[in-house]
């Protein structure tokens, strides 16, 4: 039964981004049309990309959550944007060097809440400030570098039928999750954490290691995010991942996974930011003003929540 | 076991070894001896006093996190109250307002953050949602509101207002005299029965319910305070910036968080105190100074504080694993 | 203050298991009652119905004559029935006088708790203790820095404060030394003597005998009996508590059990509650591990399944091992079924298939080879005889009996050598027990090493080679052959010395 409300809610989810879709060509006329699609697709996968490492997070359980993603992202893109400094050659070893360092950020938080015994919340958030501070350290306040044309093309320009690098990265991404999550030993063992972290250990998942790989994980898909998030804006500023992180939450939540843990799935969370995509798009395009975009957002979460984020109750 | 002698002794140990803001008192003398080195004039009156003007609302914002992280919880919608409730302060004032129009308008405020604050709480509370993700929501809903009310920042503040900020009372300054007010009736709420309803419901909730506590309307009051203190900040603000911004609450609801756990009180409930959250924010602002007076190189300064902060958060975790391992 | 409580043919089913089929109790003002019965008598169930925590399904509670019915734990309590709960209803990080006085604290007109009163009567609460408690236990030490005797205590306490008609201690002295029992009962006394009916749940019957004046049998879910203690003895009250009619066995003995390898031994076992235990294994030897709940026996398989520190000596087949993690007890063959299955050995939301692969994921390969995952676990639940939609349904829609197949099923699959389990056909229904004894015979016979910890004396009477019955962390006795018998299971359970007479 629980299985069928957890794909019931991914296709909720689907079902919500396509109805709202439709809703918008109603509403506005040139809204619902392919290039619009397509750019709706294309800035969902920067979310999607983030809201990955999220998902893991998440699914172990625990309160388990990264707010250290946007600082992340930010390092990230700005660590390519340097080293690759515009050379087609130095793309490969800067992606390389951005998500090493997301591994590396991501471990700290990993082995602080394992080790430390630090909540999730207050971890990764302390690690966001440090996060920051070493992006001012990198660049000592002046962002020099420039984009490869190899990134640009990777991720902007139009590959097949006008679809984007950055589309197709994602559904790759999509597939990559999946496999992780449902059929790699590592997948199963964190389904099993988030479950019930004394069944699991009771057969015999070494809880604490995945934990940290799952932080780990998370760091690097947000360097990652980064690395595709410079390759469309080509250029880097310091605030550029700060409006990810909690969305990506958000996404994770709207996909049907429980913050609880223990349950969900990759594709939910990419039809969640696809629905938080759409819905911000919409919201743009009625030309709400950003008080009412804002309300409405919230407002629809706090909707979502009311299905599918109840916890028990103490009288049993 | 030794029999230890004096019955008084053990007693006042006791009670001073409970207070979960030692660790953070420590943390206080360290940071204010340091930046008083640093800074030649740090106790000067007329410096101690600006100071203590700028800890004021982050202050106010800390106390109503504790209770609710007292209580299990955890409100991150309190920075879109203080925005919604410090442009509704402002223009419900207006140009030109009277004594009464000024009072109507703080009266508003209040009443707004405390019916922010009734919405959290029924959805955490008797709707049994998760505190992140719907106060996170809520948030939304709140700074939309602030946005609607005023879309960008203006408005006039009665130079009354702000005087009466800046003012001094009795030779004590205003601001000093609140923070006052806020421990006493804090001491007053911990040692009524409510006060331990709060700590047994954040402590063992189970436990709390199984003794007859009113688990749901405990946790609604910690948002209904929570939102009040938030309201409360809106207005010090309002007082002391003299304009009304509908952004000026962002960043403040991590930085209540961070002052709180610095403070003492464990995120999980059951445990510490608004004290420790107002040295939370003391310390806090004292590692920025102190930053900035060491000559630490303007791109460094930010890690640094962020490191120190880091520090301070995982104090206790690391204190504990060297305990478990020796 | 007068007083009677009468539960009157209760009746109380969890699921399609009967808890009790004919409760009755009696107990008036002035009276110490003993209520008894062995494991799965249903004596937990007829108290927890009496103090609100459990609606019956039939039957009828009659408090001073007239009829009553409890919504809740509070409810009885407003009737002045309050339980001693077992460390349930503190909280840790309060200190002595703020849990006794949780809810019912005394307050000044000003709504502000009067401290030096609240100290101060909780001062005199705990003088009543003096002598038998640490000084330490003072009002302002925090519950968690407590030993769970002053726990115990502190719980004791707060039933007291509110001045209860009826008080209903339940395996309350557990945890506490002899001294405290002697200074609880003496108080109980008093109690008595002021008018107060107690009714006192007990597995320790030199205890029993002291205390109480009446004692009420319960067996299988029915109320057989109610004597006066001073016209009863030691073993009249054993042989009411047991059936007389002889166990079957299950599994037949075989000779060569005694003369095969020695598989693992343990010296000397401490952990928090166990005080010493030794035992030793051999290669297709059931070793049945009894006493009541709470004795040690749960600590002695998490022990050796490397789930809990612990001191003392393991050897495994001839080589000393001290596992710090179930890992590593799983890669030398051993495996755990624990107690809990729904919070310790499932993942009730998961499937079928993942439940059973749990441990094993890693042999099939970096990327999953599902298809032959599949069919391991296909096997295994076919020699099961696992009941389910398919492989693919979540745990948590099997039936009982079935779950604890899935629990047991996933240790099948890896072919341990010793297999530990915490009582594990509790809560399943008679035919899935029957298939489990089955299994466990085949164990047995292919040379598997047991131990088995059972709540249920016919389990371990009819499939143990030995029992090794543990009281208050210790072996009490070991039984096997003429001595593994119903009589004296129960009697060494009790603590009361072989032969069980007085």
């Amino acid at each position: 039964m629980m299985k069928r409300l957890r794909l019931g809610s991914t296709v909720i989810a689907l079902l919500l981004a396509i109805g709202l879709f439709v809703l918008g060509g109603l509403v506005h006329p040139g809204f619902a049309n392919y290039s619009l699609a397509i750019n709706i697709l294309r800035l969902a996968a920067f979310l999607g990309v983030v809201a990955a490492g999220q998902t893991l997070v998440i699914i172990g359980g625990g309160e388990g959550i990264d707010l250290s993603v946007g600082s992340v992202i930010t390092l990230g893109a700005i660590l390519v944007y340097q080293v690759a400094n515009g050379s087609d050659v130095m793309v490969l070893p800067a992606l390389i060097v951005a998500l090493a360092v997301g591994v590396g950020i991501g471990a700290v938080n990993g082995l602080g809440i394992t080790l430390l015994r630090i909540p999730p919340l207050v971890m990764t958030l302390g690690m966001a400030g440090v996060v920051q501070g070493l992006i001012l350290v990198v660049t000592q306040g002046r962002l020099t570098g420039a984009t490869a044309p190899l990134m640009v093309a990777l991720i902007t320009s139009p590959l097949a039928f006008e679809i984007p690098g950055v589309v197709l990265i994602w559904l790759l991404l999509g597939i990559v999750m999946w496999m992780l999550l449902e059929r790699t030993p590592y997948g199963k063992q964190l389904f099993a954490i988030g479950v019930n972290r004394t069944t699991a250990r009771l057969s015999g998942v070494r809880v604490p290691a995945i934990l940290v790989l799952t932080y780990a994980l998370s760091g690097m898909l947000a360097a990652l995010a980064g690395f595709v998030l410079l390759g469309y804006t080509q250029r880097v500023f310091l605030n550029l991942g700060a409006d990810y992180t909690l969305p990506s939450v958000a996404a994770v939540v709207v996909g049907g996974t429980l913050l609880a843990g223990g349950q969900g799935s990759y594709l939910g969370t990419m039809a969640g930011a696809l629905v938080l995509t759409i819905l911000t798009s919409l919201l743009t395009t009625l030309l709400l003003p950003e008080s009412a975009r804002q309300i409405v957002f919230g407002g629809t979460l706090l909707l979502l929540l009311s299905f599918y984020g109840r916890q028990h109750r103490l009288r049993s | 076991m030794i029999r230890i002698p004096v019955a008084n002794t053990i007693r006042l140990r006791r009670i001073a070894l409970r207070q979960s803001y030692r660790f953070a008192l420590l943390l206080l003398i360290i940071a204010v001896t340091v930046n008083a080195a640093l800074q030649s004039n740090f106790f000067r009156p007329s410096v101690l006093s600006d100071d203590l003007q700028t800890y004021l609302p982050l202050m106010l914002l800390a106390a109503g996190q504790t209770i609710v992280i007292i209580g299990g919880g955890v409100d991150l919608s309190v920075g879109a109250i203080v925005s919604l409730v410090d442009v509704l302060v402002v223009r419900t004032m207006g140009g030109n307002p009277g004594a009464s129009q000024v009072f109507l308008a703080i009266g508003l405020g209040l009443a707004t953050g405390a019916l922010a604050g009734l919405v959290n709480g029924i959805c955490v509370a008797y709707l049994r949602f998760q505190p992140i993700v719907t106060t996170f929501a809520t948030s939304f809903v709140f700074s939309g509101l602030a946005l609607w009310v005023m879309s960008s920042p203006g408005g006039n503040v009665p130079p009354g207002l702000v005087d009466a900020y800046q003012a001094n009372l009795l030779g004590l300054p205003v601001v000093l005299w609140v923070m006052v007010v806020v421990l006493v009736l804090w001491n007053f709420l911990r040692s009524t029965r409510y006060g331990r309803y709060l700590y047994a419901v954040g402590g063992q909730s189970m436990s709390a319910y199984v003794t007859g506590v009113p688990v749901s309307l405990v946790r609604l009051s910690t948002y209904i305070f929570s939102g009040l203190m938030a309201a409360f900040t809106a207005v010090a603000l309002v007082m002391s910036t003299n304009t009304g911004d509908p952004l000026i609450g962002g960043p403040m609801t991590l930085e209540s968080i961070v002052a709180v756990v610095l403070g003492g009180t464990r995120l999980s409930g059951g445990q510490g105190g608004v004290a420790g959250s107002l040295i939370g924010v003391v310390i806090l602002s004292l590692i920025l100074n102190i930053i900035s007076f060491a000559n630490i190189p303007t791109w460094w300064q930010t890690l640094v504080n962020a490191l120190i902060v880091l520090l301070a958060l995982t104090g206790p975790g690391i204190v504990a694993l060297v305990r478990r391992k020796l | 203050m007068k007083i009677s409580l009468a539960a009157q043919h209760v009746v109380k089913h969890y699921g399609g298991v009967i808890a009790l089929s004919d409760g009755n109790l009696e107990v008036q003002s002035g009276e110490v009652l003993a209520l008894v019965g062995a494991n799965g008598s249903g004596k937990s169930t007829l108290s927890k119905i009496i103090t609100g925590v459990v609606a019956p399904d039939e039957g009828q509670l009659l408090l001073d004559g007239q009829k009553m019915h409890f919504s809740s734990p509070q409810s009885a309590r407003r009737n002045g029935i309050v339980e001693v709960y077992q460390d349930l209803s503190l909280v840790p990080d309060m200190t002595v006088a703020e849990n006794i006085w949780l809810a019912h604290e005394p307050v000044a007109w000003s709504k502000i708790v009067r401290n030096r009163e609240m100290r101060a009567r909780t001062r005199d609460l705990l003088d009543l203790f003096t002598g038998t408690i640490r000084s330490s236990l003072q009002p302002e030490a925090l519950v968690s820095t407590l030993p769970p005797d002053e726990k115990q205590i502190v719980e004791i306490l707060k039933v007291l404060s509110l001045q209860p008609k009826i008080m209903i201690l339940d395996e309350a002295t557990a945890s506490l030394d002899s001294r405290q029992v002697d200074r609880l009962f003496e108080l109980m006394a008093e109690w008595k003597a002021q008018g107060m009916a107690v009714v006192f749940i007990s597995h320790r019957m030199e205890e029993i005998f002291r205390v109480a004046d009446r004692v009420t049998v319960l067996r299988s879910g029915k109320t057989v009996g109610t004597a006066l203690l001073d016209q009863i003895s030691q073993q009249e009250l054993v042989n009411m508590m047991i059936e007389s009619d002889v166990v079957s066995r299950y599994i037949k003995h075989h000779e060569e059990a005694t003369s095969s390898p020695m598989r693992l031994s343990v010296e000397r076992m401490r952990t928090s509650v166990l005080r010493g235990v030794s035992l030793s294994l051999r290669e297709g030897e059931l070793l049945g591990l009894g006493g009541l709940r709470g004795q040690g026996q749960t600590d002695i398989l998490l022990a050796l399944f490397g789930a809990i520190p612990f001191e003392g000596q393991v050897t495994l087949s001839g080589r000393s091992v001290h596992f710090t993690h179930p890992r590593q007890a799983m890669r030398e063959g051993i495996a755990f079924v624990p107690g809990e299955r729904g919070a310790q050995g499932l993942l009730p939301v998961r499937s079928v298939l993942e439940n059973l692969q749990l441990p094993s994921w890693r042999r099939y390969g970096p990327l999953l080879q599902l298809g032959k995952a599949r069919k391991d676990a296909d096997t295994v639940a076919r020699r099961l005889s696992l009941i389910m939609q398919s492989l693919n349904t979540p745990v948590n829609s099997l039936s009982g009996g079935n779950a604890q197949k899935v629990v047991l099923g996933k240790w099948l699959l890896r072919e341990p050598k010793v297999l530990l389990l915490d009582d594990p056909t509790k809560g399943v229904d008679v035919g899935a027990k029957g298939e489990f004894y089955k299994i466990l015979a085949e164990l047995r016979e292919a040379g598997t090493s047991i131990i088995l910890y059972s709540s249920e004396d016919e389990e371990l009477l009819g499939l143990c080679d030995r029992v090794i019955v543990l009281h208050d962390g210790q072996v009490q006795a070991e039984l096997a052959d003429v001595t593994l018998t119903r009589s004296e299971l129960v009697a060494a359970s009790m603590g009361t010395a072989h032969g069980g007479a007085v």
